[in-house]
């Protein structure tokens, strides 16, 4: 029996090769998709984990610090560790010019997790051998080359040393800004005095130990921690206990999918599943239709249910080892290709982006998996049909339209377009899906481009910078380091050479006060509690309000707030909301010291004032204290809206957040901030450019960056722009290919749906030729066949679109404040033109390859 | 003895005043070896009746009765093996599958069930049906007559219960339609096999031993 | 009496040399106009491929025919095609009604093929004569054997061709319907003056015809 059956389902397979071809094709296209998509969500869990982890410069799961040397020993025995690496910080180089040397003592494993292995030469071995960054060597005056000889100045404890080394070895930077020289514990032990461990007296990290470690499981890592600082004697929360051992996941390795990620994966995943479900099942539903007599025949000469269902099952078996793999292959590929696009739009702030993923079976087991269960889904019904059709009814079995309707009313004769109008309603199921995914790609294709054209580029654009161009240090592009040291203030020559550049109009320096300007400070009488804690970046302590808004303090106690100091022109630029509106007239009383301009942050979707951060009115007085004494009484004169650009710059909020905390943002004419200020420092450049010196000043922001002034960054209203439109991009991307595999799998249909209309109606096509039916009216029923598909699909698109952008989309888009709702119609319309001529063109080209023979043979076909 | 009895045999379809009466009370004996011609106009429920008989359907009113099986107590899956090993079926269109040789053809019933058919009957089945040299062609390359003899041995070669057959000479001119006719009487004859046979040629019915004239439904003599 | 069609030394062949299939080998015919006529012949002896001929279905390998004066054989696929509709009835033996149109629509539909108004009183005769009044409106696939060949039948009038071709039309019929459908193709012939040429192998049935034309190995025979 077995034999017999796998005979009969080689040569009824065999025979039916267009058939299988159209099913395999059906049944890649479903697993490109999720082949592309999984090779899509794992490269970027891969690419984002490893950038953020070469970032962060650690590739650990955490970090402990501020262990004795016995902690230390106790780490490296827990059962809970992997392996942990050994760093002592030393202090950063003083003699470093524009780049920042952290010198430590470590261990290769230490090396190893942080990104510091040479890749040229060798580990430090000896008590004066050390390895770098190339970019610090240069820094240090040397090129990077082993045997290289430097000089390495610092002090600890208020004792300086300078030292003489020599590089053992190399490696290349992966941050501009900041790189660790490392030493072996060689240097630990001839240099005793400088690694006393005095923690518990004045909480000077050198002398303890730190580690970067790695963990058997990152299940509760948190939990584990605490409890594991505890079990080595430490206090882990507490930062001013003497005890105090800092443990710190690293959350670049432990990447977290947020839930609108898993969530848009899901969504894709179902999408996917969805269209390939409307494209197998139709290919298999018309498969079964064609043979349906066959298998009411095999049915009455008595084949059981379970045969039939395992004759079909066993070719979509096979129709599926034929389709998967070249799908698996095809989808890796697309997916692999479209990576570094979709990772470009998605992470503009990344400089330093790696984007690749390797194929990894977890990717093609996925798919084939969820192509498999697709596959399944949708024979499962096809199957039914074939296998439970009583036999008699297989025989009597021609396509009219369910028989349902037994008459109708008709004065006239049917004309051609009324005719194929009539021909739709055969087999209404069919027609519903072809319809469906037709219509799907319409709607998708709409919502997509709606959501696409809401991006308020120019909102976006207008928070992030005010000007044309707006020079910073580097330190402010990053959201995890932020402008807070006079160190790090743009140095003069720097704004010279920018500001003789030609075309450069309206160029203004903004001061910004630092964490070193903690002797300045300001009470407006608002209470704060006692609660307070060190940030650990900028070293200030941080108290608390009854809204638990977050103040930094100053040496006096009260708050340092975040201060600027700015040019009239830049005020004129600002967003005046309250009190003393006109710019001009606001700078003349504060220039003759009369009162400050207060601002406030926003809610970015109607850029009103957060209620919760106008801590004070317009009108009342702030008193400005230095040294501890007062020294001056500022009124608030006028209220402004901050945006990106007022605060720091772009997005980046990290800086502020550090120094005043949400404390009152107060801005001073330079004048009234330099009499304050003992050091005024500029953290931002900005200025604009004449008509056409754009591409010009770029062109040279980007040279000066690379080689005369590597601590600078810039942020250009068109880079700006640049980086919204790239959402836009990356929205319209989407949607079009997501919507364009729907259209894809529709027109499949349709034309699987004539081709098979045109072989089963092959009898009844004859009989019409031969009352007098010419082929030109022929191919004309079949096109309008074809435009009722179409009409239907993109009648019910329009409509469908309309009410889900009015509906859903513009809901979505209200909740981000980057959008501004937009309607569009533009690729609903666009999508509906070309399924159009599409479903006219199919029929023509499937009846001239199909069509064939003469009158004659094709009436002797029997049925 | 009487291999298939059926009783006041009823069989509708559908409801209210659009209800058709295929078969509406018919009481039939056909006795074992012999041949019955079922004859009617369009219409009359003669296929609906052989459908009846052979399982292909289930009554509204009434039971058949094959080789002593109560077919109405019958399940699904029951009905197929009862298909499989006690009917033969001969259609009009012959109904042959071009995929398979004539012979795999012949043998796909057995196949089915999992048995190797006697060798032996086999041969002389084929022999008798004038198939002997054309067992390895496919069913399109075989004539109108030979497919349907074809057919026939299909129908013969898991030695059932009764023949039904549906209009077989329907497709062929006279003289194809007296040979096949003739093919067929006698291999049921050798086999002794009971043949139901629908047709509307007078002549044809004249070679069977009892003659059923259906009218609306029902027998009329 | 006018010829509607004449043919002359039809012949068609299929292959070359030995194994060449002779089906039509030299065939003469005349018909005149609003005759019956049947043409019988076995299995085999060509009665079908001529028909085919007949009705421009099929090409001849030599030979003519002309059905109201136009040849036949020097229309294109579109010319044909619309002589068909205008000038040519069939039936055939499985009806070959159209499924998704009822049986009014059907009867019209060479017609609307053609873009002309139906002859609403014509029609209307017709439906009443073949009995299909009532049934205008229903489909096909509820109608019986013999309802759907007497629609096949009104279509092939509705047009009033030239000649309507008949190919074993009661071939799938029982003997009371043939009865039926055979008297009606009389009652047509005489009541609209039809021209009808009938093929069967069926010695009783072309009684019913005005003439009998015998064919044999691809040959009319006397």
């Amino acid at each position: 029996m077995e034999d017999m059956l796998k005979t009969l389902m080689r040569r009824s397979f065999a025979a039916s090769r267009l058939r299988n071809g159209i099913a395999a094709l059906a049944i890649a296209l479903t697993a490109v998709l999720f082949t592309a998509i999984t090779t899509i969500v794992i490269g970027t869990m891969e690419s984002f984990t490893l950038t953020m982890q070469m970032q962060k410069m650690s590739r650990s799961d955490g970090e402990l610090r501020y262990m004795t040397a016995a902690q230390f020993e106790a780490l490296r025995r827990s059962e809970l560790i992997e392996s942990a690496g050994l760093r002592m910080p030393v202090a950063y180089l003083d003699n470093a010019l524009r780049h920042n040397i952290e010198f430590d003592v470590e261990d290769e494993t230490q090396a190893a997790l942080t990104f510091c292995m040479p890749t040229h030469g060798t580990v430090p071995s000896g008590p004066n051998e050390v390895v770098a960054s190339d970019t610090a060597l240069r820094s240090l005056g040397v090129e990077p080359e082993v045997g290289a000889e430097i000089e390495i100045v610092f002090s600890v404890r208020g004792q300086d040393y300078v030292l003489p080394m020599v590089v053992s070895g190399w490696y290349e930077a992966l941050n501009s800004q900041i790189s660790v020289m490392w030493a072996s514990t060689a240097f630990r032990d001839s240099h005793p005095e400088i690694f006393r461990n005095t923690y518990r007296e004045d909480h000077n990290m050198t002398g303890t130990y730190f580690s970067d470690f790695t963990v058997h499981s990152t299940v509760g890592l948190e939990e584990n921690l605490r409890g594991l600082v505890r079990s080595l004697g430490g206090e882990p929360e507490d930062i001013s206990a003497p005890d105090y051992l800092a443990a710190v996941v690293n959350r670049a390795t432990n990447v977290q999918p947020s839930p609108f990620q898993t969530g848009a994966v899901i969504a894709f995943a179902v999408l996917f599943m969805l269209c390939g479900y409307l494209l197998i099942y139709n290919v298999f539903d018309i498969a079964v239709m064609q043979d349906i007599r066959r298998f009411g025949l095999y049915r009455t000469i008595g084949m059981s249910r379970r045969q039939v269902r395992m004759l079909i099952n066993r070719q979509a078996l096979w129709l599926s080892c034929a389709g998967i793999p070249v799908g698996l292959l095809a989808g890796f590929f697309v997916g692999r290709m479209t990576l570094p696009m979709i990772m470009g739009m998605v992470a503009t702030e990344y400089r330093y982006l790696a984007a690749g993923v390797s194929p990894s079976p977890v990717i093609f087991l996925t798919a084939a998996a969820l192509t498999g269960l697709t596959v399944f889904f949708s024979t499962r019904k096809p199957v039914r049909a074939a296998a439970d059709t009583p036999p008699i009814e297989a025989f009597r079995y021609v396509e009219s339209g369910g028989g349902r309707r037994t008459s109708r009313k008709s004065a006239l004769g049917a004309g051609i377009p009324r005719l194929a109008r009539f021909n739709l309603g055969r087999s209404r199921k069919r027609t519903c899906f072809i319809i469906l995914s037709l219509m799907l790609c319409v709607v998708l294709l709409n919502c997509a481009g709606t959501a696409a054209d809401s991006m308020d580029v120019e909102k976006e654009t207008a928070f992030m910078i005010r000007t044309d161009f707006a020079v910073v240090n580097a330190v402010s592009s990053s959201n995890m380091k932020g402008f807070t040291r006079r160190a790090e203030a743009l140095q003069k020559k720097t704004i010279a050479d920018i500001a003789e550049r030609p075309g450069v109009t309206g160029g203004t320096a903004v001061y910004k006060n630092t964490a070193e300007d903690a002797n300045v400070t300001y009470d407006f009488g608002h209470s704060l509690t006692e609660e307070a804690y060190v940030d650990e970046y900028s070293g200030l302590t941080f108290a608390f309000d009854d809204v638990y808004n977050s103040y930094g303090l100053g040496d006096d106690g009260r708050m340092i707030c975040n201060v600027y100091g700015i040019e009239e022109a830049v005020l004129s630029r600002m967003d005046l909301r309250e009190g003393e509106t006109d710019a001009h007239a606001l700078y003349e009383k504060m220039s003759a010291g009369e009162g400050v301009l207060v601002g406030v942050h926003v809610d970015r979707r109607d850029m009103s004032l957060i209620p919760r951060l106008e801590l004070i009115d317009v009108g009342e007085t702030i008193t400005v204290y230095k040294d501890g004494a007062p020294v001056m009484e500022l009124p608030v004169l006028a209220k402004a809206a901050l945006n990106g650009d007022d605060v720091e710059i772009g997005f980046t909020v990290n800086g502020p957040n550090v120094i005043g905390g949400d404390g009152l943002f107060l801005y001073l004419p330079a004048a009234v901030y330099e009499t304050l200020y003992d050091v005024p420092s500029v953290y931002k450049y900005s200025f604009d450019v004449e008509e056409g010196y754009e591409t010009e000043m770029t062109a040279f922001l980007e040279d000066y960056m690379e080689h005369v002034d590597t601590g600078i960054n810039y942020l250009s209203a068109q880079t700006a722009r640049e980086g919204a439109e790239g959402t836009r991009r990356m929205i319209r991307f989407v949607g079009g290919f997501v919507g364009l595999i729907f259209g894809l799998a529709g027109i499949l249909n349709l034309m699987n749906t004539m081709i098979t209309t045109i072989l089963t109606r092959r009898h009844e096509f004859a009989s019409m030729e031969s009352v007098g039916m010419t082929r030109r009216q022929l191919t004309e029923m079949m096109v309008w066949e074809g435009l009722c598909y179409a009409a239907g699909a993109c009648l019910s698109g329009l409509v469908l679109s309309v009410a889900l952008n009015l509906t859903l989309v513009r809901r979505l888009v209200g909740s981000m404040w980057q959008f501004t709702f937009r309607f569009t119609l533009a690729p609903a319309l666009l999508a509906c033109t070309a399924l159009l001529v599409i479903s006219a063109a199919v029929p023509v080209f499937a009846l001239r390859l199909f069509h064939k023979g003469s009158i004659v043979e094709q009436l002797r076909i029997a049925e | 003895m009487d291999i298939v009895r059926t009783q006041n045999l009823k069989k509708y379809f559908g409801k209210g005043s659009g209800q058709v009466r295929a078969v509406d009370g018919v009481d039939l004996c056909v006795e074992k070896g012999k041949l019955t011609a079922i004859i009617g106009a369009s219409g009359s429920g003669k296929t609906t009746l052989l459908n009846l008989i052979g399982g292909l359907c289930q009554p509204t009113e009434g039971t058949v009765t094959v080789d002593g099986v109560d077919l109405g107590t019958l399940r699904e899956d029951e009905l197929t093996v009862f298909r499989r090993r006690k009917v033969g079926f001969v259609f009009q269109d012959y109904r042959l599958v071009p995929e398979l040789t004539v012979r795999e053809n012949i043998l796909l019933p057995p196949a089915l069930d999992g048995s190797l058919p006697d060798a032996v009957f086999f041969e002389e089945l084929t022999g008798l049906l004038g198939l002997g040299e054309k067992l390895d062609c496919f069913p399109g390359q075989l004539s109108g007559g030979g497919q349907q003899c074809a057919a026939i041995a299909r129908a013969l070669i898991t030695k059932p219960s009764i023949i039904l057959a549906d209009e077989p000479t329907g497709s062929f001119d006279l003289k194809t339609s007296q040979n096949v006719a003739g093919l067929l009487k006698m291999t049921t004859e050798i086999c002794h096999q009971t043949l139901i046979m629908i047709t509307h040629n007078p002549q044809i019915a004249q070679l069977a031993d009892q003659v059923v004239h259906l009218q609306d439904g029902r027998i009329v003599k | 009496m006018e010829c509607v069609l004449r043919a002359v030394g039809l012949k068609k062949y299929y292959g070359s040399g030995d194994t060449q299939v002779r089906a039509l080998d030299g065939v003469d015919l005349e018909i005149e106009q609003g005759k019956f006529t049947a043409i019988i012949g076995t299995s085999g002896s060509g009665k079908s491929t001529l028909l085919n001929m007949l009705g421009g279905l099929d090409v001849p390998t030599e030979g003519s025919v002309q059905i109201d004066g136009t040849e036949l054989a020097k229309l294109s696929g579109e010319q044909a095609a619309i002589f068909r509709r205008k000038k040519i009835g069939f039936v055939f033996q499985n009806y070959n009604l159209i499924p998704v149109l009822t049986a009014w629509e059907n009867i019209v539909f060479p017609l609307s093929l053609d873009g002309q108004k139906p002859d609403l009183a014509f029609i209307m005769e017709v439906v009443k004569l073949l009995g299909l009044e009532g049934k205008s409106d229903t489909l096909p696939n509820n109608l019986s054997g013999g309802q759907q060949q007497r629609v096949a039948i009104a279509r092939a009038l509705a047009s009033r061709p030239a000649i309507i071709l008949a190919d074993e039309p009661t071939g799938n019929l029982d003997s009371k319907t043939s009865d039926d459908v055979m008297g009606l193709l009389q009652m047509s012939s005489r009541t609209f003056r039809q021209t009808i040429v009938m093929i069967t192998h069926n010695p009783e049935i072309a009684q019913r015809a005005d003439r009998i034309v015998r064919i044999e190995d691809g040959r009319i025979v006397v």
